[in-house]
């Protein structure tokens, strides 16, 4: 039988990790010795033979493996893997693997397993390190980094610089410094043979004496170490340091197709949005800050492609909105003069809440140590303009609300605002209060934190323990709900039918918000960002600590899919938005999502009982 | 869906007239699985490309068989026979995809009746809308008995019609296809269609529809024989 008559079989096995790492006569022996079974929900638990062990590749529906006392270890779904720790280990099977969606699974019996891990290191690495990492019951939404997932193709350099293999090391010199790399690839009839780099310019041409006509191949090292471009950025460091060697050509199919060097990944690392602040900080006028914000997007594209946790993405993005308005900030005041009065520069919403997104708007306002007299409210009226319509060039558009420290309404004394606040909360029109809860999201950006301390002390002894406007609060919080319902109808209609997409933000995370918002407000916690608000609702025991690490879990998850999301609409030039179409999830994240909007739910209904019952 | 002793007695009567041993054998090793649980049972499930939907004009092109065994594919043992025709492909390329070169490395259709008379023994034949693939397997097998030769099959478009239409469901155009009704399943979408891979996506449709029938170990082949 020719292996291409197995094509849609193939073609999945060949796209998983670590099968891609195997040779094409290999892969074609693996996917013919597979055998195919079906287990459905009926059944509950999948039947593991101990006599009988096999791999299970998880072609559809979703799995979850629970070891004997009844712990969560994994959940499964398209592409990945169980019953690899008995074939591994040859113990007896003691983990249950429960069924929560029907699905196909593909059996890989013992004896190809074994072959496998003789044909490919690497094949035999990722089972190893699959089992250990079982072993030591990873969490369920942990967050990967990024060196040991993410993609060689991501951080090399594409179109490689070429040279043939007769050319001299002077031309070959001469090209290196025209494109200013430090390496060359070496090529011989189209096929690498070997790549040239700085230290072999000096070591093996200028320290032996040779001259500038010495061919290429004399200099080059030949048959160097390669990867795929599908390989683990893990894998290339392991590569790296084990040889000592900076420079990795990336081939595919034998072409050569980039090459990735050590300074690369140093510079995929996490420092990326550090750089990104630093430029910004050093940046001393608004046209060259509005040029480096323009990368803005695209860090959030690294992150994103780099599974860093939502939470961090949300940090990471607000903390270069919190440096650009800081920059501009200085940078107008540089023009304008030392302002006549101390001042805070207030975030709301998001950006106080520290977990922006794509396509952030802006929420500020000017806070006032006092009432300021007409030459001082004209220099604040300049200053909040100018920057203002900064941070509008700067990606960051006006708010339609306009809830801006640029209107004047939202620019006020210490004592304005802080009545302004006693209002919404001594007399919650629903209405108003709705409107409100964004300010209660705040964040000091920039000014003396002892003036921004007045003002939200003040408002929290106000809302601590203030039963009606707590309840109108909640009230508000439980206009929207979760779709959960949602589900099942999504399961019926899909043999197509136009299905409305999923809004992850209005019916995922800001219920999430708007559940910590109240306790918050209610306990007095300072704390704005959701999460950390969470933990210092836990850690006082107002919510226990289960919910507690439940709602963190869940609010993680919804942003991640968020933002996820909104990575596959601009990666595929399509409009941002919040709507996440259910057509392509797999029937594994359709559980989490579910589980996820489950929990906030139950959140709901605990706000409900707590804080509206008398009213 | 015919009675188990309606069925035997039919099985015994084609045992009966049958003029060779071989066929004779085939019909009573039938006979015997019928009772047998479907999970458990020895099946084949099968594809064949042809030049036309006539079983009297039209040709074999090719046919794709795999076993299932206790309820799962083996594809070690899937096997694709090209056949050879009289004529050209014709028209017919622009459905199965298969052009006449392909058919070098073909065998003559008597080969691959005796090769298919050999591989169905003693297994129950699985087929989406299996009607239309026995009566060019029927055609084919006769004049290699050198007797009419009557198959049995499971069809994966039958049981999935009953079902639906027990829900009182509408069926659409093309409700019924092979990838229509595995989507229904949540199985995934085969991008390249041959006999061999749309044999084992009618197989993987069997093993989903016998799942949904629930109580699958109770489900003897004679219930959902059609």
């Amino acid at each position: 039988m020719d292996t291409s008559e197995l094509q849609p079989i193939t073609d999945f096995i060949q796209g998983l990790v670590p099968f891609d790492s195997l040779s094409h006569s290999t892969l074609a022996r693996c996917c013919k010795s597979l055998s195919v079974g079906y287990y459905s929900k009926a059944s509950t638990f999948v039947p593991l033979d101990e006599t009988d062990p096999q791999l299970y590749i998880v072609r559809s529906g979703a799995f979850e493996v629970r070891s004997d006392d009844g712990e969560l270890l994994d959940r499964l779904g398209e592409g990945d893997y169980f019953g690899f720790p008995s074939l591994l280990s040859g113990e007896k099977v003691s983990n249950r693997v429960r069924i929560l969606e029907d699905g196909l699974v593909y059996h890989l019996d013992p004896d190809t397993f074994d072959y496998l891990r003789v044909e490919s290191r690497q094949f035999d690495r990722f089972f190893n390190r699959a089992f250990a990492k079982r072993l030591r019951h990873q969490a369920r939404f942990k967050a990967k980094e990024l060196t040991t997932t993410s993609r060689v193709s991501a951080l090399m350099s594409n179109n490689p610089l070429i040279i043939d293999v007769n050319a001299s090391v002077c031309e070959a010199a001469r090209k290196m410094r025209e494109r200013r790399v430090s390496s060359v690839l070496v090529i011989d009839n189209h096929k690498l043979c070997g790549i040239l780099t700085d230290r072999d310019l000096r070591n093996r041409v200028l320290a032996e004496g040779q001259d500038g006509s010495l061919p290429v191949h004399q200099a080059m090292t030949t048959q160097p170490k390669v990867l795929s471009s599908n390989a683990l950025v893990f894998e290339a460091m392991l590569l790296m340091s084990e040889h000592g060697i900076h420079h990795l050509p990336i081939v595919d199919d034998e072409r050569a197709v980039g090459v990735l060097t050590s300074t690369d990944i140093l510079r995929g690392q996490s420092s990326q949005p550090l750089l990104l602040i630093g430029e910004i900080e050093r940046q001393s006028n608004l046209d060259s800050l509005i040029s480096v914000s323009k990368q803005i997007p695209l860090l959030l594209q690294n992150l994103i492609s780099a599974d860093a946790r939502a939470e961090e993405i949300g940090r990471v993005l607000t903390s270069v909105t919190d440096a650009l308005t800081r920059r501009l900030i200085i940078l107008n005041q540089a023009l304008l003069g030392e302002a006549p009065m101390a001042f805070c520069w207030l975030a709301f919403g998001s950006q106080g809440r520290q977990d922006q997104a794509a396509c952030s708007d802006q929420d500020n306002g000017l806070l006032l140590a006092h009432e300021p007299d007409e030459a001082a409210s004209g220099y604040f009226e300049a200053l909040t303009k100018a920057v203002c319509s900064g941070l509008d060039q700067c990606g960051y558009i006006y708010c339609p609300g306009d809830i801006m420290a640029q209107n004047p309404k939202w620019r006020m004394s210490l004592s304005q605002w802080q009545s302004k606040f006693a209002r919404w909360v001594d007399t919650p029109e629903p209405k108003a209060l709705m409107h409100a809860s964004i300010f209660f999201d705040m964040r000091s950006v920039f000014g003396p934190s002892s003036l921004f301390d007045s003002l939200q002390d003040k408002v929290l002894a106000n809302t601590k323990g203030n039963d009606i406007f707590l309840a109108g609060m909640a009230n508000n919080s439980l206009v929207e709900s979760p779709p959960l319902g949602f589900f099942k109808k999504f399961v019926l209609e899909r043999d197509g039918s136009e299905v409305k997409g999923i809004d992850l933000k209005h019916k995922g995370n800001a219920l999430i918000n708007d559940i910590a918002r109240v306790y918050a407000l209610s306990a007095g916690i300072k704390e704005v960002n959701t999460a950390k608000r969470i933990r210092a609702l836990m850690e006082q025991d107002i919510i226990n600590r289960k919910d507690a690490l439940n709602l963190v879990d869940a609010h993680e998850f919804i942003a991640h899919m968020r933002l996820s999301n909104q990575g596959y609409q601009y990666t595929h030039a399509l409009p941002i938005s919040n709507y996440l179409q259910p057509k392509h999830l797999s029937s594994l994240v359709r559980h989490q999502l579910r589980d996820a909007f489950k929990v906030v739910h139950d959140a709901q209904s605990g706000i409900k009982l707590k804080f509206t019952r008398s009213f | 869906m015919l009675s188990l002793n309606l069925l035997k007695v039919r099985l015994f009567w084609r045992a009966l007239r049958a003029k060779s041993e071989r066929l004779k054998a085939y019909y009573l090793a039938q006979k015997a699985i019928l009772a047998t649980n479907v999970m458990e049972a020895p099946l084949l499930a099968i594809d064949l490309e042809m030049t036309g939907l006539d079983a009297q004009f039209d040709q074999i092109l090719s046919i794709g068989i795999v076993p299932i065994e206790n309820g799962r594919l083996i594809l070690s043992k899937a096997e694709h026979k090209l056949v050879k025709i009289e004529g050209s492909v014709g028209q017919s390329a622009a459905i199965h995809g298969i052009l006449d070169h392909h058919l070098d490395g073909a065998v003559s259709p008597e080969v691959a009746m005796a090769w298919f008379a050999d591989k169905c023994h003693g297994q129950i034949l699985v087929a989406h809308h299996s009607p239309l693939d026995l009566a060019f397997l029927q055609k084919g097998l006769s004049v290699h008995f050198h007797q009419t030769v009557k198959l049995m099959a499971i069809d994966t478009l039958g049981l999935e019609k009953r079902r639906l239409m027990r829900q009182h469901e509408v069926l659409k155009e093309g409700a019924l296809r092979l990838g229509a009704s595995r989507e229904r399943y949540g199985l995934p979408v085969y991008a390249a269609h041959n006999a061999l891979i749309d044999a084992i996506a009618c197989g993987e449709l069997l093993l989903a529809q016998i799942s949904a029938i629930g109580q699958g170990d109770k489900v003897s082949v004679a219930e959902v024989l059609s």
